[in-house]
């Protein structure tokens, strides 16, 4: 049986012990008993807080069952927040206001009566000096060249306690080739940011104190991933010297097997590709232990037009594979498991209401049962965005509702962290102005309206939810079963199994809208008639901003000729003898830009075959 | 009857966005169009070289990562620079592409950009109604892959409605004339890996040399309705190449796995300026003989898969007999090892010194792939049968043998 076969017994297993321990919990009087001891103390633990209008509400809402079976049931099959198998969270608090806030608050006059609200962030006023969780936004990015993208992350964090940026790579950088290949001169900087060298790297996160636990760097790539990770520590280092590499904070999305099954941005062979992502798992996993090598992610899936559930179960088993590879690798479980990170699309189909809770427990389960993973490997950390593909370009401010509902139900799901589309996006490169709309769309779910702040499960474990929890389950682990069947992920992969499917849902998808059976409202429905493309100033990047990057590139090529052959001979030895090859890119990124290394990569492993 | 028409779509370089063109493709071919397919990722000169060596009637652009005001210019202005001009191109890319942009384009030469939520009706009817009529002869290209491209499509013209070639005056004198090229054919069950091992081959052809030239005649079944999806180009990676002039035929109601017309194709090819010509069947089944013996194919190479069924379906296989090399491919699955055996003895009854190899076409620097190029090659293996190469006067393919 192979490690995702593990898995699913491991699921079926585990809620078989549930029902095992809620008919002991009736059974067994003692265990009953201290069952409903360990409830009444959790219940007389969870702290009270106040709404601004005096409510008094608990930090922590819980069932109102006092039954020790169904305590049973709770307690084992969801788990508190922030417990084994976190279905309701990764962590106890998530959005919570900060208990000082509360504390200084309830000691200032706890009567009851309305009391001055904290002072909250906003324009112009400064941020009261205390600590605050950060902020779950993570604002997607990336435009021209590497200053231009830096004034943006600049802009965006401006108000921002904590600097975590998400980075857009444009195409040519994406496909691992450089700015000056044939062809590609309109495409720098479009889409997102273009980088050729290590120098463009340096650009790009200027002003920003990279080894500062206040910031962290995302970097939405995955074909040359290993170039890209090598190019950006290359590039902390020539700022902060050789000891801030321990120190970086971050994520790099490497996901190889989502690039095969969805987004076509795979440079090398399949094989090879893992190859090099497991060299820089290594790596980075022992000498920077606060990075996050890899973000397993179903987004793409999505957008490419997976249902919901094969979004979580291609995302799921891919993430479950990749576990398999870097431990026969021999890296220690506890050392990569909690580096792994999960990123999946909301949009707004029924399924949305509980996918992030039940693959937040999944991915407990089988961390812990088939592969042995400690606690912090069993978390599920998540970034979610907004579903891309559920915008339209008919009315497009009506994107402002959609992406309102679905973070609402990001944020009922527990994300970690959240990327909230603008409204602008089917017709262009964000603009400002729909961006900060977009960021104020989080905070106004967060931090203005009493949603999420003051009690967590405030949305969970309603009927509905538990019946979507019940069905994503079953028809997830159904998912499994057909890799399973077809030989494991990998294979599957080969087989094209999950494009195939993933077509086939995206095809009936746009059937369903056609026939109008999937109503868009604007589109198939309520449709205005006037077909107009909003008048939206578009941000192109200017001839001369993509002449200035070839002509960047050119010199640095120039200046590093004699180098960059030795660099690639060697990097090239160390792939054919079979090494991790992490190493070696450091070197090369000193003086070699992506497309030298991709090339010369590429003459050693050979190209990725596209399937189709 | 008209011959089907034919348009070449691709993405282009550093798109990766597949799922608009693949339903564009499939409702295209629905309503009798062939569709020479080139994938995603595909550079400007990718493009007009496959559009030429196809010979298409227009090209359709699916761009979705921007950069296409200049994309789609470059397209034009290259088809331009190589005496295409009558190679038209049209394209879309949902919101991305604004009416201001599509302006711009149409003043660069591009035919039409269809907007987001155009019908996919719309568009086929464009493609019928705009590239439908025959093309006004033009002055003579100077271009000697063009000259060769429209030729065969005349070829593929005069075959046009009927079953069979009728032109065997025309094929006789054809063959008749001095032949440079070795004639390699490649045929097989579907999916059974002969695209990516020649696709493999041609890697080892460019990199053996720095001159010279392959031709590649590649087939693909038509549909009911006339429609083709020849997507052979699409994972073809090391096929793209100036050195390498490939075409796509549509078997155009033929059973057997060629095309009426691709023996007049194959003598056109076998008499230009080639070194080796590779024809590629489509996906045979057992009683399938697309190449018959003493015929202008100089090495017939069926290539297997290790899943035909039990060894009795084996004796079935004609080509086993006729065949010079048999290839079992995807030699990595589990029933290879099998497969080999089974097979070795089955070509042991034939007693011609058939050779086998075992290879993972898939897998990038082979040895069983190099092995089978080494053989088609001729280097070091003397024991295969050398036929003469005069001798291909003998009608070449058997027509409608199944």
């Amino acid at each position: 049986m192979s490690k995702l076969g593990q898995v699913i017994e491991s699921v079926e297993k585990y809620n078989k012990f549930v029902l095992d321990q809620v008919k002991r919990a009736r059974a067994d009087e003692q265990f009953g008993r201290e069952l409903l001891g360990r409830w009444n103390d959790i219940k007389a633990k969870i702290p009270v807080t106040r709404t601004p209008t005096g409510l008094p509400l608990p930090r922590l809402a819980l069932p109102e069952i006092d039954e020790p079976g169904e305590i049973a049931r709770y307690l084992f099959s969801e788990g508190l927040p922030g417990e084994f198998p976190f279905l309701n969270g990764a962590y106890r608090e998530m959005y919570l206001e900060p208990v000082r806030e509360i504390e200084s608050f309830e000691k200032d006059g706890g009567s009851g009566r309305a009391q001055p609200e904290p002072a909250r962030r906003g324009e112009g006023a400064p941020d009261k000096k205390i600590p605050q969780a950060e902020e779950p936004t993570r604002l997607f990015s990336g435009l021209m060249l590497a200053e231009d993208t830096n004034e943006r992350f600049h802009y965006l964090t401006q108000h921002q306690r904590t600097h975590r940026l998400s980075t857009a790579f444009d195409g040519p950088t994406l496909y691992g080739i450089d700015s000056d290949a044939d062809g590609v001169s309109g495409k720098i900087g479009e889409g997102g940011v273009a980088i050729d060298t290590v120098e463009d790297m340096v650009r790009l996160y200027d002003g920003f104190e990279l080894g500062s636990p206040n910031f962290s760097a995302s970097m939405t790539i995955s074909g040359p991933a290993p170039i890209i990770m090598a190019m950006y520590i290359a590039a902390a280092k020539r700022r902060f010297g050789p000891k801030v590499v321990p120190k970086l904070r971050g994520t790099i999305q490497a996901d190889i097997f989502k690039e095969v099954q969805a987004q076509n941005e795979t440079i090398f062979p399949i094989e090879a590709s893992l190859r090099f992502l497991t060299d820089m798992v290594e790596f980075t996993t022992r000498e920077m232990p606060r990075w996050y090598p890899i973000s397993i992610s179903g987004y793409h899936i999505g957008e490419a037009g997976s249902t919901p559930v094969q979004q979580a179960a291609y995302t799921l088993s891919n993430g479950f594979a990749y576990a398999e590879m870097f431990a026969a690798r021999g890296i220690p479980i506890d050392q990569f498991g909690p580096r792994l990170s999960f990123f999946l699309d909301c949009a707004l189909d029924a399924e949305y209401i509980a996918l992030a809770r039940v693959s937040r427990r999944i991915w407990a389960i089988g961390m812990r049962d088939a592969f042995g993973s400690g606690p912090r490997g069993q978390l599920f950390k998540l970034h979610t965005q907004t579903s891309g593909r559920s915008l339209i370009e008919a009315e497009f401010k009506n994107n402002l509702t959609r992406t309102a509902a679905e973070l609402m139900l990001a944020y009922i799901n527990a994300t970690n962290s959240s990327h909230s589309n603008s409204a602008d996006e089917p017709f262009t490169t964000p603009s400002e102005e729909w961006i900060r709309l977009a960021a104020h769309g989080q905070a106004i779910l967060l931090e203005e309206s009493g949603i999420f702040k003051h009690t967590m499960n405030m949305l969970s474990g309603s009927p509905g939810m538990k019946a979507v929890e019940r069905a994503v389950e079953a028809a997830i682990l159904d998912e499994f079963r057909e890799i399973e069947r077809l030989g494991g992920v990998l294979a599957a992969v080969e087989d094209r199994y999950q494009r195939s499917q993933i077509q086939n849902a995206a095809h009936r998808y746009e059937q369903q809208i056609y026939e109008g059976i999937r109503p868009i409202i604007g589109l198939n429905r309520y449709r205005n008639g006037s077909d107009d493309i909003p008048e939206v100033k578009l941000v192109r990047t200017p001839r001369k901003k993509q002449q200035l990057q070839v002509d960047r590139l050119a010199k640095f090529k120039k200046k590093n000729a004699e180098k960059a052959k030795r660099a690639l001979d060697k990097l090239a030895d160390v792939v054919e003898r079979g090494e991790n090859c992490f190493p070696m890119l450091l070197d090369a990124v000193e003086v070699c830009s992506l497309g030298q290394i991709t090339g010369r990569l590429q003459e050693v492993v050979g190209r990725f075959r596209p399937m189709v | 009857m008209a011959s089907p028409i034919r348009i070449l779509t691709a993405v282009p370089i550093c798109d990766g966005h597949d799922s608009a063109i693949n339903t564009i493709n499939l409702e295209f071919i629905r309503h009798g169009i062939e569709v020479v397919y080139l994938g995603y990722h595909r550079s400007v000169s990718d493009i007009v070289r496959a559009a030429i060596q196809e010979d298409v009637r227009a090209i359709g652009i699916s761009s979705y990562n921007g950069g296409h005001i200049e994309f789609f210019a470059d397209v034009v202005s290259q088809l331009r620079k190589q005496g295409a001009h009558d190679i038209k191109v049209f394209g879309g890319g949902g919101g991305t592409i604004t009416q201001d942009d599509a302006a711009m384009m149409a003043r660069k030469g591009v035919d039409h950009i269809f907007f987001a939520g155009t019908s996919l009706s719309e568009m086929t009817d464009y493609v019928r109604k705009q590239y439908g009529k025959p093309r006004n002869t033009r002055a003579h290209p100077k271009n000697p892959d063009l000259i060769l491209a429209r030729r065969l499509t005349g070829i593929e013209g005069r075959f046009a409605g009927r079953k069979r070639s009728p032109l065997t005056a025309h094929r006789s004198r054809s063959n008749r004339r001095k032949r440079n090229a070795r004639v390699i054919g490649f045929t097989g069950p579907g999916g059974a890996g002969k695209t990516t091992l020649i696709d493999e081959l041609v890697l080892r052809f460019l990199n053996q040399d720095r001159h010279s030239r392959i031709a590649i005649l590649s087939h693909d079944p038509s549909v009911i309705g006339e429609g083709a999806l020849l997507g052979d180009r699409a994972t073809m990676i090391n096929s793209q190449n100036d050195r390498v002039f490939m075409r796509s035929m549509a078997t155009r109601g033929q059973a057997g796995g060629l095309s009426p017309a691709t023996h007049d194709c194959l003598a056109l090819l076998a008499q230009s300026d080639f070194d080796y010509v590779i024809i590629e069947t489509v996906g045979t089944g057992q009683e399938a003989m697309p190449f018959q013996k003493n015929g202008i194919v100089d090495r017939m190479v069926l290539v297997m898969n290790p899943d035909y069924g039990s060894r009795l379906q084996l004796q079935k296989i004609v080509m086993l007999d006729l065949a010079d090399i048999v290839v079992v491919n995807k030699s990595d699955l589990q029933r290879a090892r099998t497969a080999h055996t089974e097979i070795e003895q089955r070509l042991e009854q034939n007693r011609r010194n058939q050779r086998l190899i075992d290879t993972v076409a898939k897998r990038h620097g082979d040895p069983g792939v190099d092995r089978l190029f080494d053989l088609i090659c001729h280097r070091g293996q003397p024991s295969l049968s050398c036929r003469a190469k005069s001798r291909h006067l003998l009608i070449f393919p058997r027509l409608g043998n199944n």
